[in-house]
């Protein structure tokens, strides 16, 4: 699964699925804890176009609710998902640190 | 309506039906700019030009599908219990009643029997299929915004407005009340005009609260996001999904109807045969002919027993298979 298909929630689907690797959250914890990750904050209605595509492509799934709130928990195929992009990201990064290193 | 459910009601309606509780709990936290409004009419069109799940639309249609057929075995079960409750009354007022009392007759007998077990079968199926959902939608009306007790009322209202018009009656039976026409006793050869209008009274309350609780209870579960379709029990490791679990409780129910209609037209039958007079007198619902009241009690059980089992049928149609 590709998070690009996702269009201009690429990004945002992948902060949630980072958010999510070290455990289930509600949509108010990943907001706080994409925060502090990231110094970003997501809208309400990003979040939720982010992660209903999630939800979709089964990179993630819904937990029974708990005081009206619906955690959140990565699949099996959300977090090769995310080991594929961040992957990416890293050769991406160390490709580019590279080469302003010899600037 | 408030900022928040003003924003929610801009989304899609599938998209409302699984996400609107949960995503009024994040607003409720984190709106607080114009910044956030605006992200999150972006979001709702956005929702709106690329709602792409087809799966979860089809797979809210069978659980909307399945939710209904439960609520029609219920609402026909209500029916039936109209129905079952006129035939006590028509059997308990009647020399039928005297006859089952010497045990001398035993079909007859055992049919009766058979009807009060199949009652205390579908009484004891639709409770226990049934708790599940009205624990969440209780609970959720109760702590929800979304929650609407009106709803909730009305089953308690109208079982205080039969109380209410049962202590009527009593305080007339009493002599503590007195009205002109209206007799404190009555018997079956002295049952006046006034008393008839009295105790009918007391059968439309109960039938008009009766209709009232089903459309509330109708109303309330159909109001509940379907994404509470699961129940979590302590100890147990996988979730209920209370929709099935009622529907099969609601089999269960409709199969007991069937069995109280085969064995009220059989009590009918050997009453019939072992009293035929009494078919021809005025023991019927507020002492009317016998066998009109027998006629409209069996009907009632009919329409209702075949209510029941039309929604068992839309159930299996809707649990088959998404291809």
């Amino acid at each position: 699964m590709n998070l690009t298909d996702f269009g201009r929630f690429s990004d945002p689907a992948l902060l949630i699925l980072a958010s999510l690797a070290n455990g289930p959250k509600h949509g108010y914890g990943m907001m706080m804890d994409i925060e502090t990750m990231t110094g970003m904050r997501l809208g309400a209605g990003t979040l939720y176009g982010a992660l209903t595509r999630l939800e979709s492509s089964g990179l993630i799934k819904s937990m029974p609710a708990k005081d009206r709130r619906h955690p959140y928990q990565l699949t099996s195929k959300g977090a090769a998902a995310l080991r594929e992009q961040l992957s990416l990201l890293q050769k991406l990064a160390s490709a580019g640190l590279k080469r302003l290193a010899m600037s | 309506m408030n900022l928040r459910r003003w924003l929610i009601q801009l989304y899609p309606r599938p998209w409302r039906e699984r996400y609107a509780n949960e995503f009024e709990v994040l607003l409720e936290e984190c709106l607080h700019s114009p910044l956030d409004i605006f992200d999150i009419m972006l979001g709702a069109l956005d929702a709106h030009l690329e709602f792409p799940y087809e799966m979860n639309w089809r797979l809210m249609n069978m659980i909307n599908k399945l939710r209904t057929s439960i609520l029609i075995v219920f609402a026909a079960y209500i029916g039936f219990v109209i129905g079952g409750m006129s035939l006590y009354g028509l059997a308990d007022d009647s020399p039928m009643a005297d006859l089952m009392k010497t045990r001398t007759n035993i079909p007859l007998l055992a049919s009766w029997i058979t009807i009060e077990a199949g009652a205390i079968i579908a009484l004891l199926a639709i409770v226990i299929g049934g708790l599940p959902i009205a624990w969440i939608v209780i609970h959720r009306a109760l702590t929800s915004s979304h929650g609407d007790l009106r709803y909730l009322l009305v089953p308690v209202l109208a079982f205080l407005a039969l109380v209410v018009y049962g202590g009527f009656i009593l305080s007339i039976g009493f002599g503590r009340i007195q009205i002109p026409g209206v007799l404190p006793k009555v018997s079956h050869d002295n049952f006046p005009l006034g008393n008839r209008v009295v105790i009918g009274g007391h059968m439309f309350l109960f039938v008009l609260g009766a209709i009232a609780s089903v459309i509330a209870v109708w109303k309330m579960i159909t109001n509940t996001n379907i994404e509470e379709n699961t129940l979590n029990i302590p100890g147990r490791e996988k979730p209920i999904k209370i929709y099935d679990y009622a529907f099969k409780f609601s089999i269960v129910t409709s199969a007991a109807m069937l069995l109280m209609l085969v064995a009220t037209i059989t009590w009918g039958w050997l009453s019939y045969a072992a009293m035929p007079q009494v078919f021809t007198e005025n023991w019927g619902l507020l002492l009317t002919n016998t066998t009109g009241s027998f006629i409209v009690i069996f009907i009632m059980m009919m329409l209702s027993t075949a209510a029941a089992f039309f929604g068992v049928m839309r159930g299996y149609s809707a649990q088959k298979p998404v291809t």
